[in-house]
């Protein structure tokens, strides 16, 4: 640039330079007013080292250690609800609506944990056969978003009196859940990972959580564990047992429609994938080998493995003939963990007994048939309830059930239904200032007929 | 006393009313009467147990001696349930149709029905003994493992009719319990034409009874010095009999030759197929027994020759593990008397799996056969990298109960099957 500008030549760069100024002013200013209606938070901030108190973790003889610390408590809730999963979802949505104050917290950005996230996609067992006529056992929170699905073009298939098993769109249900979370009024903690939990004796009294915040706490009178791993009722000492099962990874393949069905066949591909909401797009499952989802190498290494593997085939597919157009759509953003850890409650309940069809006084849910070939199973309260621990009801697949029953329990149906019924029981619990174990039963169960769930 | 017996058998022989109203001693024809009555209580009760889970019902069909003949013949064992038909065999041998006059319940019926009908004609008596001929085929047939005739037993008829309305009302197991009305509408319409000419029990205790024959053939010979008319007689008597039974054997060597492309599943511990057929005298008691309800009558599935014998289905239950009620009623042993260790050893067929409909095989998470298998006998098993999951049956621990068959949601025909391969587990 000139050294020496003229009067002229200064005037105009000075302007130009105060529009620019204006201009970009203007713009950041639109960003912040658009932006939540929090505090406003300034672009770039320079965080000397002493204004947040750190408490890392030291080598001390060649051990890590970490220190004590107090944590921030960022809620006080009556029911926290941990795990945004199927029964987590029904849980936060049951309690809310009692009227008492509720907090969910989810480690991922969404809520629908494998139903969305592990884009399971199919509520198996949401019917069972009574006397050779189908019903509908899969009620209440769970039935009322399925039925709101229904409003929206391929959001659901099979939701239909006369159908069974209901298959649908992870986005959608991702916003449906959303929709309902927040008309419901439920407080909500989006990736926030639980780490423990705080204990006042044998009691929990709220749990620990680590995010980009850094270790926080929640307080609450009930904690329902809908972690589906049963990581709250673990943190926290109580009885359960651990098993290993599949861990697979499911993925969509999308263009299904242009590839030619026929050459397919004729090269040995007997279906491209099972029946989805969206067109021309297929599910395909990948069931995988059975082992632990607590070991996070094991996870590492499957996550990856699996994911080479359904790229292999998939290309393998586009160089079949007829298979061309198709294309990899989208591995699932979680691995398909099945079962891990189940809670030793007061009441477990067996594959033998959901087979009889066996009543139970405290029967707060009814599981369905995988493809309502038999009659439902009536769910006990007591199979939620931890045998000792108090402050806490289990929901969703971690419940207490054998061996054998684990492959129902752990349908999105059923937990939807056990997370209906066990925030509901939570939100009673707060209500009636009693234990969760010491709910009054029928006043419960009428709770939740008088919420649309079906008890038998 | 042994005068009088005679003239009653030569009576039934002839045809004449053995209760007619002309006998001499009325109070010993009301004895005989009010006996004869006892025993079709007796019957009654045997066959229909007050308690469900009884086991009476085997041993009448077991008292008959053409069952216990030929069924010894046929399986070439001798069990417990055989000595039960002995000491009726020995009365027999020396008083012909004792049986019929005072054991046989359908004997008394038929002579209850006579009574709605009074006037006698004598249209049947041109007719050859049948009985005679089929209880010779039968034997002939037993000899080479099928006794061709010997669901005609009217023991076996009489425990079929009462086991039909045992049972919850099907038109199936009506169907087995049709034997005994036809047998007395064809009293009604031919009286006594059954008892004296067709029924293969009544024959079999004619032919039986060659001691008191051989006896008086003996004195009359003796008698009359030339003899020539009842010995004659009787050794034509035994080359037709011979001629019957070689061509009975042939009958059954034919019919045990003719295999049937699909073998029907049966119950567990039952004869081959080959003899099967033959040895069951459809007595329905399998079917009455069975709590799960999956021992039906058959329909063409075993071929005409296997018409309303049991077979197994297993579309609405299976074969409970703690159970052998059907090895225990069956009293011909066309299903073997197994205690319930080794019934739960014996083998009706493997289940198989077609993977082309099994739903875990096409990536749904189906594992409803895994779960309900008694024996533990299916896993998991990976295939394809992964991306296909397979139930496999253990050959090893597959009994073939039908539990996974009848638990499989896939409709209409199940992804598991059980195929009809009898064999034998190893012990433990």
């Amino acid at each position: 640039m000139k050294a020496n500008l003229t009067r002229r030549e200064l005037l105009r760069l000075l302007a130009g330079a105060g529009l620019g100024t204006a201009f970009a002013s203007r713009v950041v200013a639109d960003e912040i007013t658009a932006a939540p209606k929090s505090a406003p938070v300034p672009e770039s901030k320079l965080v000397p080292l002493a204004e947040r108190p750190r408490y890392p973790a030291t080598l001390v003889g060649g051990r890590v250690i970490q220190p004590e610390r107090p944590l921030k408590v960022v809620q006080e809730t009556d029911v926290l609800v941990v795990g945004g999963g199927p029964a987590g979802f029904a849980a936060a949505v049951a309690s809310a609506r009692i009227g008492v104050k509720t907090t969910l917290v989810e480690r991922y950005g969404y809520f629908g944990g494998q139903w969305t996230g592990g884009l399971v996609l199919v509520v198996i067992s949401s019917h069972a056969k009574e006397n050779g006529q189908l019903v509908k056992v899969l009620r209440g929170v769970g039935d009322e978003l399925l039925e709101r699905l229904t409003k929206i073009d391929s959001a659901v298939v099979n939701q239909a009196p006369g159908k069974f098993n209901p298959t649908t769109d992870p986005e959608a249900t991702k916003f449906m859940m959303d929709e309902m979370i927040r008309e419901a009024g439920v407080k909500v903690f989006l990736h926030c990972w639980v780490a423990d939990v705080v204990m006042d004796g044998s009691v929990l009294r709220g749990v620990v959580f680590e995010s980009k915040a850094g270790r926080q706490a929640i307080l609450a009178k009930v904690v329902v564990d809908a972690t589906g791993d049963g990581d709250v009722f673990a943190a926290a000492g109580a009885e359960h047992e651990q098993r290993l099962h599949a861990i697979g990874l499911v993925h969509r393949v999308g263009n299904a429609d242009r590839t030619d069905a026929a050459k397919l066949k004729a090269a040995g591909v007997k279906a491209l994938g099972s029946l989805e909401p969206l067109p021309s797009v297929k599910w395909v499952n990948l069931r995988g080998p059975s082992t632990d989802c607590l070991d996070v190498a094991e996870l590492t290494r499957l996550e990856m493995e699996h994911r080479r593997s359904i790229w292999q085939r998939v290309q393998q597919l586009r160089k079949t003939p007829g298979g061309e157009g198709l294309f990899l759509l989208q591995t699932a953003p979680q691995l398909g963990v099945r079962i891990s850890r189940l809670l030793a409650g007061t009441h477990q309940l067996t594959y033998a007994e959901a087979r009889e069809g066996r009543k139970f006084a405290d029967a707060v849910a009814v599981g369905g048939a995988q493809n309502a070939q038999h009659r439902g199973w009536p769910i006990p309260f007591g199979a939620m309830v931890p045998k000792k621990l108090e402050g806490l009801l289990a929901a969703g697949r971690c419940i207490c059930v054998d061996e054998k029953l684990i492959e129902d329990m752990r349908l999105i149906a059923s937990c939807l239904t056990t997370g209906h019924a066990a925030g509901t029981a939570a939100a009673l619990s707060v209500q009636t200032g009693c234990r969760p174990r010491e709910v009054e039963m029928a006043k419960l169960q009428k709770l939740l007929l008088g919420q649309g769930a079906y008890l038998g | 006393m042994a005068a009088l017996c005679r003239d009653a058998a030569t009576a039934f022989q002839h045809g004449e009313p053995v209760s007619g109203p002309n006998h001499e001693e009325p109070r010993r024809d009301r004895l005989r009467l009010a006996g004869r009555w006892l025993v079709l209580i007796a019957a009654v009760a045997l066959a229909w147990p007050l308690r469900k889970e009884s086991s009476t019902s085997v041993f009448l069909p077991a008292l008959s001696p053409y069952v216990a003949l030929c069924s010894t013949l046929a399986v070439r064992s001798l069990t417990v349930l055989t000595l039960l038909a002995v000491p009726v065999l020995l009365l027999v041998l020396f008083s012909p149709r004792w049986f019929c006059r005072h054991g046989c319940p359908v004997g008394l019926l038929q002579e209850w029905v006579e009574r709605l009908r009074p006037a006698t004609s004598a249209r049947w008596q041109q007719v050859p003994p049948i009985g005679k001929w089929l209880a010779l085929l039968t034997l002939g047939g037993a000899c080479l493992g099928y006794p061709l005739f010997q669901w005609l037993d009217p023991l076996a008829l009489f425990n079929g009719f009462l086991n039909a309305w045992r049972q919850p009302l099907a038109a199936a197991s009506l169907l087995t319990g049709l034997g005994l009305p036809v047998l007395l509408v064809l009293d009604l319409v031919f009286p006594r034409l059954w008892c004296q000419r067709v029924c293969p029990l009544g024959a079999t205790q004619e032919l039986l009874a060659w001691p008191r024959r051989w006896r008086r053939r003996s004195t009359r010979c003796e008698m009359e010095a030339g003899g020539e008319l009842p010995c004659a007689r009787g050794f034509s008597l035994a080359r037709r009999g011979f001629l019957a039974a070689c061509l009975g054997g042939a009958g059954a060597f034919a019919l045990r030759v003719i295999r049937k492309p699909m073998p029907p599943l049966r119950p567990p511990g039952s004869l081959g197929e080959g003899g099967f057929t033959g040895v069951c005298i459809r007595c329905g008691n399998c079917a009455q027994a069975c709590p799960s309800r999956i021992i039906q009558p058959d329909f063409g599935a075993s071929g005409v020759a296997g018409l309303l014998t049991p077979v197994l289905r297993f579309e609405e239950d299976y074969c409970r593990e703690d159970c052998h009620r059907c090895n225990e009623v069956c009293p011909s042993g066309a299903i073997a008397r197994l205690s319930l260790a080794a019934k739960r050893r014996r083998v009706i067929g493997p289940a198989e799996v077609n993977v082309e409909t099994c739903l875990l095989a096409n990536g749904r998470e189906c594992t409803a056969c895994i779960k309900r298998c008694p024996y533990e006998a299916i896993t998991l098993h990976s295939a394809d990298g992964g991306f296909s999951t397979l139930p496999r049956v253990a050959l090893g621990r597959c009994t073939g109960c039908g539990a996974c068959e009848a638990v499989c949601p896939v409709r209409p025909r199940r992804a598991i099957r059980v195929v009809a391969r009898p064999g034998e587990l190893a012990e433990g």
